[in-house]
């Protein structure tokens, strides 16, 4: 088990201290019902596709990962010492699980796993990323998703 | 990424993070969160455990169904899960330590094993292959740096072709590791990398030089190629 805690020094000021701005509350929206759910993974580890050019740091666009990549076609741009690569280089399922997305819709606990999955750039600065998360959001809605599961590093 | 949360919502979309750092969920609130208890970059536990990932995605997609009038923290229910190194592990085969890139010669063939058993690598963001990017790293500060062709430049600075070159040279070594499997923790994997590799050599030296240089732009990323505690402790000897 890790708590922030348990992370060595220095790593645990620096990944303690990032930047958090302070938001109002925003009202949830209310999610359709399992069965309805089209779920996309939005990931803040920079993956992009072999062959694109790397993300770099602060930037704040994203990048789609189409549902018919092959594994090994994805790879992760965020170079932070400060997170493990290691599992991810096993299993991208660590921190993109497509795999067990499709497995839900398949047993019908979900309606559909998105067609594509997306990742912005961690350690950017939150409102910096307004902008484009919010064309992210109604690009998504434009495509029939209506729920996201957010997984940082 | 809770900031994200905030925008999808305001734009419509259900939201739910599976969050590693609690203290950054609890000062910025998103609607809803499940804290899992994993180190970070494995926000769905560790390498090869399905049911694990199948039950952290479940227990997220659960918060929808629950009324959430303030934000929503709930803690993944399952905190047992220990971090063990494995004894039996072992690099597969013997460093040549003559140089880093006869080294790096000497690992291809294990990596190339590592990728055929895991059947995929996560190698490749620098556009070198696993020899240039440590003869591009070796020769980096040398009076005459290793010149990159018109097919492998991708418009990338320099600066930053070193950046994501040693990251590349770090999962090449990371995935060779895992030529035989097994189940080494994070800890053991980077111990082996840092304390017994060449590359690992190169790589602090590499950022030495980066931190007392007075080119700007290796200064962007001097403090950024050793994990912090492990480039303190080798400064402190």
């Amino acid at each position: 088990m890790v708590r922030l805690a348990d992370i060595p020094e220095p790593e645990r000021t620096v990944i303690a201290d990032l930047d958090c701005p302070a938001y109002e509350d925003t009202p949830p929206v209310k999610p359709p019902p399992p069965a309805e759910r089209h779920v996309a993974i939005v990931s803040t580890a920079g993956f992009i596709l072999r062959g694109e050019r790397p993300m770099l740091s602060n930037e704040t666009g994203y990048r789609a990962i189409a549902a018919d990549v092959e594994d090994g076609d994805i790879l992760c741009s965020h170079v932070s010492t400060n997170f493990d690569r290691t599992g991810f280089q096993q299993d991208v399922n660590v921190m993109l699980p497509r795999e067990r997305l499709l497995e839900l819709e398949r047993e019908g606990c979900i309606g559909k796993a998105a067609d594509r999955h997306y990742a912005f750039m961690g350690a950017t600065s939150p409102p910096k990323l307004e902008d484009k998360a919010r064309e992210l959001g109604r690009s998504m809605l434009a495509l029939g998703v209506n729920t996201v599961v957010l997984a940082p590093v | 990424m809770s900031g994200l949360a905030h925008y999808f919502e305001a734009e419509g979309l259900a939201t739910v993070i599976v969050a590693l750092v609690r203290e950054h969920i609890v000062s910025m609130r998103p609607p809803r969160a499940l804290w899992v208890p994993f180190e970070l970059g494995r926000p769905f536990g560790p390498p090869g455990n399905a049911g694990l990932q199948r039950q952290v995605l479940s227990e997220a997609l659960a918060l929808l169904d629950q009324d959430c009038p303030e934000p929503l923290l709930r803690d993944f229910s399952d905190e047992s899960i220990e971090i063990m190194d494995d004894a039996d592990w072992r690099f597969t085969g013997t460093l040549n330590d003559a140089s880093p890139r006869a080294e790096a010669a000497g690992v291809l063939p294990i990596w190339q094993l590592a990728r055929e058993r895991i059947g995929r690598s996560s190698y490749g963001i620098s556009g070198l292959t696993p020899e240039a990017a440590v003869e591009f790293i070796e020769r980096y500060h040398s009076p005459e740096p290793m010149q990159i062709s018109k097919g492998m430049a991708k418009g990338m600075a320099k600066v930053s072709r070193a950046r994501f070159a040693i990251d590349d040279i770090k999962a090449f070594y990371l995935e060779a590791a895992m030529a035989e499997g097994g189940h080494p923790s994070t800890r053991q994997l980077l111990d082996w990398f840092w304390d017994h590799t060449l590359a690992g050599a190169l790589i602090r030296e590499f950022q030495e030089t980066a931190r007392v240089s007075e080119d700007s732009n290796l200064e962007l990323i001097a403090y950024s190629l050793v994990p912090a505690a492990r480039a303190l402790s080798f400064l402190q000897g």
